[in-house]
């Protein structure tokens, strides 16, 4: 059971990497989410070779958590903050945005105004 | 009275061909020495075209940014260009240019930093429906409580602002619900908030942005809004206060 379950979270990280590793050749991921989606598929890869990390007593005794609830709730709080990293990241991306258009405006209406005063007959 | 003023005035307009071009004319009618910036949301149709029509200064934002962008897009240019006092007047043609002065005289007599025109002040014939009265008491009445000032009509966009508030919006400017979100924000910048009666017209064109049955919706999130409002960090005008 342990071991189909290890052969299919070893193959999915590993196809996970790859694509990873693809999108980073094609610089589309930036490197600050590659390394975050690199150690992740790390970590998932290890975990899938070396399980008897977390069914050993002493994880269990100093977290309190099993295996399959442990999986659960790491990934759980992994996601959590990932979800939260983005909002933030978004929340900065729309403040630029909407500081750009604003620029952008004033500086066409600028321009045009320029452009008019320079060149009154076109 | 006011001839060695700088005055803006800043219309945000989406999609208003069919009021914008009488706006203008009403507004330079009856205040012939300010000047008139037309900020278009990203409108489809021809605001644009109509508004330099009739000689009004257009600001194009790329896209549609919502009021709170635009009304700011403006405020950046009255403050870029040094305008002593900036007066904010919707394209839809339901505020009447007639009424500026009163607007004016309270940014005078009043010594507020902002003047909001407001329908409640005294009884006018404007019609809304209850459920719209309803929603419009209720946050005055915790806007009131919050700012520690009677306001009577928290959701008005027919306002004038003087330099300090000006640069402000400038700076930092609601996003949301800018019309009832600007008044805490003032209030925990230690601007002056003062309120004339005026009265409004029907509009021009286009209905409300709110409408009946979203009323409830939107004073929720409206609230919602003001209450986050009370943990920003105020912005850096004016000396501190707590406000909340």
């Amino acid at each position: 059971m342990l071991t189909k379950f290890q052969i299919i979270v070893g193959v999915l990280s590993i196809i996970f990497l790859l694509i990873t590793f693809e999108l980073i050749h094609k610089q589309k991921l930036r490197e600050e989410y590659s390394l975050l989606w690199l150690f992740t598929g790390a970590i998932i890869l290890i975990f899938s070779i070396f399980p008897y990390f977390f069914l050993s007593k002493l994880f269990s005794q100093v977290t309190g958590l099993y295996y399959l609830s442990a999986v659960v709730l790491i990934a759980f709080l992994f996601l959590l903050v990932i979800v939260f990293h983005f909002s933030i990241v978004i929340s900065q991306l729309t403040e630029r945005n909407k500081d750009l258009a604003q620029r952008h405006a004033l500086l066409e209406l600028e321009f045009k105004e320029l452009k008019k005063k320079l060149l009154p007959r076109e | 009275m006011t001839t060695k003023q700088k005055i803006l005035v800043i219309i945000p307009a989406f999609n208003e061909e069919k009021s914008i071009g009488k706006v203008i004319k009403e507004v330079k009618k009856y205040l012939s020495q300010a000047d008139i910036v037309v900020v278009n949301d990203g409108s489809t149709d021809l605001t644009s075209e109509k508004a330099r029509a009739s000689k009004a200064l257009v600001l194009e934002l790329p896209f549609n940014l919502g009021i709170g962008g635009t009304m700011q897009a403006g405020y950046r240019y009255a403050h870029e260009k040094d305008y002593d006092i900036a007066i904010q007047v919707d394209g839809d043609g339901q505020h009447d240019p007639t009424e500026i002065p009163q607007l004016l005289l309270g940014l005078k007599k009043e010594k507020g930093d902002i003047v909001v025109g407001s329908r409640f002040i005294t009884r006018s014939e404007y019609q809304t429906s209850i459920m719209r009265r309803i929603g419009s008491s209720i946050l005055s009445r915790v806007i009131s409580n919050i700012i520690k000032q009677k306001i009577t009509d928290p959701t008005s966009g027919f306002r004038a602002a003087n330099r300090k508030a000006v640069q402000l919006f400038a700076f930092y400017y609601p996003q949301d619900y800018p019309e009832p979100e600007v008044l805490v924000l003032l209030s925990k910048s230690g601007l002056k908030i003062a309120e004339v009666p005026v009265t409004m017209k029907q509009r021009y064109s286009g209905g409300s942005s709110i409408t009946k049955v979203k009323a409830i919706y939107y004073m929720v999130k409206v609230l919602l809004a003001i209450f986050v409002d009370c943990f920003k960090r105020p912005p850096f005008v004016g000396k501190e206060r707590e406000g909340c």
